[in-house]
């Protein structure tokens, strides 16, 4: 039997057909689902705007082709959901508009309004990506008008256009290259497809299978494909709602009476819990699906209608991890932020220690003649890994490369321009962890300011600075920053620079960190110097190992 | 402003132009919209479509404390579901910004400016 001509029941029958067939596929079509965002709900999409679609041709019962167009386009702009649903209600509204005064359609008429409705689609986006559902519509209806000039026989027009369908699909994954990645069609394009071979099915009598059978079932693909793009987007950390969530609600009258049923303020209510929230509802039953932190919480919900069916709950973290767990190694645990932080900066083991038993959250090795980058101090602060930090540079090289680095990182990071060792360990002392960043900013720079530092080094080669001559290999002290005293002798030097820098009256504490090169017997004499020119001076010694400063002096 | 995302290798920063120009891209793939309009429609002249380069005149980028919010002015076509193209262009935002610039935005608020109605 040839049919020529399309009447108005026939397509309306036709469009149900397509409706079901597509809501047999929509898993399927949900697993297929990685663009543009591979949230997996396509098919979902699809099958809601299509069933919205297909209640307003089942309502209208005309006999008039252009009426149940019109209303099948009504019936789906009212009901698009998702990218998909948008551009198929576009579809169908140009489609609708090319034939709205026809009473019956040829292949030609039906051909033409495939290619009025691709052209309405196309118009409404401003930068159509092709290899997606468009594509598919694009190239059947081209198809449809080369078919239509020699078959005047609807289902054979229908075959070879579908057909045409099927192959442009198939070539979908080569014009969109996150298609390829996955090794899957496009969604959008394979739910048009689903619903032409719907519209097929229905013109030839035939019943369709519940599930393409060609097609990989919905778990087979949830598993290998989607989840597996999903998760290289995301971190186990980041799913914010920990349990996929589905169940049924089937009414009960008594619990009606009590809270009558309202779907957008139950989906309102199930919105606060989670994500991913799918209510679907009828005369009997409420089915929902949901992404919740606390599914108890939304099945006592869904109990304040009816009682509970058919419930399913995921962990999805666990699930995750396990995804997750196959493919790469153990992710680094992600501590809490620490409120406070202090990175400093030290030149020799004995002062890091020092530096770290005094509180110091990360100790830069480095100082003097071996600075560190801002690029170190940076990589610092951000193992340090708080939300506030204090820097203290301990060298007045380091001050700008400090000042440098925090300012990249933002507002959270200050520094006490500390110049010398010393310095920094006052300003340390001086912390409060209680107190604001500023009142400790402030706090320990005043800290950093009432310490005297002296260092002893020696001169590398001859010079003339502030208004003394120095000799290679000479030993000097240096005074906060000018030199002060000269000697060739270590000690001679190291006790002229402990003059300048002591005064009898104000001072009580001397700490003195001995240097790399600086042996116990040079201590010792220092210590006895000490004891006979200012007895009322407390002495700390402390192994620094520093290199370069024989010793560093610091009084208060 | 701009966003500072600290690697192990240093420091990026990224400016509000750059997240403006992604969002603003990532909408107009987006089924439906036709156009970014400008904020101003006075002083830009009315409901005119920004050009690729001008993204940002249609696309405010808000960081208020530690959350980022982010202000679409966008012109839609005609016969589309307005509120549907809006949460699909919220939901490609959303998750352009973060596939691709690392940023996770707390909101999306789409403003639709106008409706571009073509001639069929």
């Amino acid at each position: 039997m040839t049919i020529r001509t399309l009447d108005g029941a026939t397509f309306a029958e036709m469009v149900l057909s397509g409706a079901n067939h597509l809501t047999n596929n929509a898993n399927m079509i949900d697993a297929l689902n990685v663009f543009p965002v591979p949230d997996g709900d396509t098919g979902t999409n699809m099958n809601l705007s299509m069933t919205s679609g297909a209640n307003e041709v089942r309502n209208v019962q005309a006999d008039h082709v252009g009426e149940v167009a019109k209303s099948l386009a009504k019936g789906l702009l009212m009901g698009a959901r998702g990218n998909s649903g948008v551009i198929l209600s576009q579809l169908f509204r140009g489609f609708s508009k090319a034939i709205e005064d026809k009473e019956t359609i040829t292949t030609v008429d039906f051909a033409e309004a495939m290619n009025q409705g691709v052209k309405t689609a196309y118009k409404a986006v401003m930068k159509p990506v092709e290899g997606t559902i468009l594509t598919v519509a694009k190239d059947s209806a081209e198809a449809a008008y080369k078919i239509a000039e020699q078959e005047e026989d609807i289902v054979v027009f229908m075959e070879e256009m579908i057909n045409h369908a099927k192959s442009s699909l198939k070539r979908t994954p080569e014009l969109l290259p996150v298609l390829k990645e996955v090794g899957v069609v496009d969604s959008g394009g394979q739910g048009l497809v689903t619903i032409y071979e719907g519209f097929l099915a229905n013109l030839k009598g035939e019943e369709l299978p519940a599930t393409n059978e060609a097609g990989p079932t919905m778990n087979d693909m949830v598993n290998a494909e989607h989840h597996k793009l999903a998760q290289d987007y995301m971190s186990t950390d980041e799913i914010e709602f920990g349990y996929c969530t589905e169940f049924m609600v089937k009414f009960e009258q008594e619990k009606l009476s009590q809270h009558p049923y309202d779907e957008e303020a139950f989906r309102q209510d199930l919105s606060k819990l989670g994500d991913s929230l799918l209510v679907v509802s009828d005369e009997e039953l409420i089915k929902v699906h949901v992404h919740a932190e606390t599914p108890g919480d939304a099945l006592t919900l869904g109990q304040r209608y009816g009682s509970l069916v058919n419930m399913k709950i995921e962990n999805m973290r666990e699930q995750h991890t396990s995804i997750v767990g196959e493919q790469k190694k153990e992710q680094p645990v992600k501590k809490e932020k620490a409120d406070f932080a202090i990175v400093t900066v030290a030149m020799g083991s004995g002062i890091k220690e020092m530096f770290e038993s005094l509180g110091a959250t990360v100790v830069i090795e480095g100082g003097q003649t071996m600075n560190p980058s801002t690029q170190d101090i940076t990589n610092a602060i951000e193992e340090a890994h708080a939300k506030k930090v204090i820097v203290l540079p301990n060298n007045k090289n380091i001050v700008m490369a400090a000042e440098q680095a925090a300012e990249l990182a933002d507002d959270h990071v200050v520094v006490v321009p500390t110049k010398t060792v010393p310095q920094g360990m006052s300003a340390l002392l001086a912390f409060h962890p209680e107190q604001s960043i500023e009142d400790n900013q402030e706090g320990m720079k005043e800290a950093a300011n009432s310490v005297k530092t002296g260092q002893l080094t020696y001169a590398v080669r001859d010079t003339q600075i502030d208004g003394m001559t120095i000799e290679k290999g000479n030993f000097m002290g240096i005074l906060e920053s000018s030199i002060s005293s000269t000697h060739q002798d270590k000690l001679e030097a190291a006790k002229q620079l402990l003059r300048d820098m002591i005064d009898e009256e104000e001072d009580e504490i001397l700490t003195i960190l001995q240097g790399e090169d600086a042996t116990s017997e040079e201590v010792e004499a220092l210590e006895s110097f000490l004891e006979e020119n200012f007895e009322d001076l407390e002495v700390e010694v402390y192994k620094g190992n520093q290199p370069i400063y024989s010793f560093i002096f610091s009084v208060e | 402003m701009s966003i500072d995302l600290n690697t192990n290798f240093g420091h990026v920063t990224i400016t509000n132009e750059v997240i403006a120009t992604v969002a603003g891209g990532a909408a107009v793939e987006c089924y439906g919209i036709v156009g970014m309009a400008s904020k101003n429609q006075i002083k830009d002249g009315l409901t005119e479509i920004l050009r690729k380069e001008n993204f940002a005149r249609g696309v405010i980028v808000r960081q208020e404390e530690e959350e980022t919010h982010i202000d679409m002015y966008i012109i839609v076509s005609y016969g589309t579901k307005i509120s549907e193209v809006a949460s699909n262009v919220q939901s490609q935002v959303k998750y352009t910004l973060n596939k691709t610039v690392g940023l996770s935005v707390d909101s999306v608020n789409i403003y639709v400016q106008g409706v571009r109605v073509s001639n069929d």
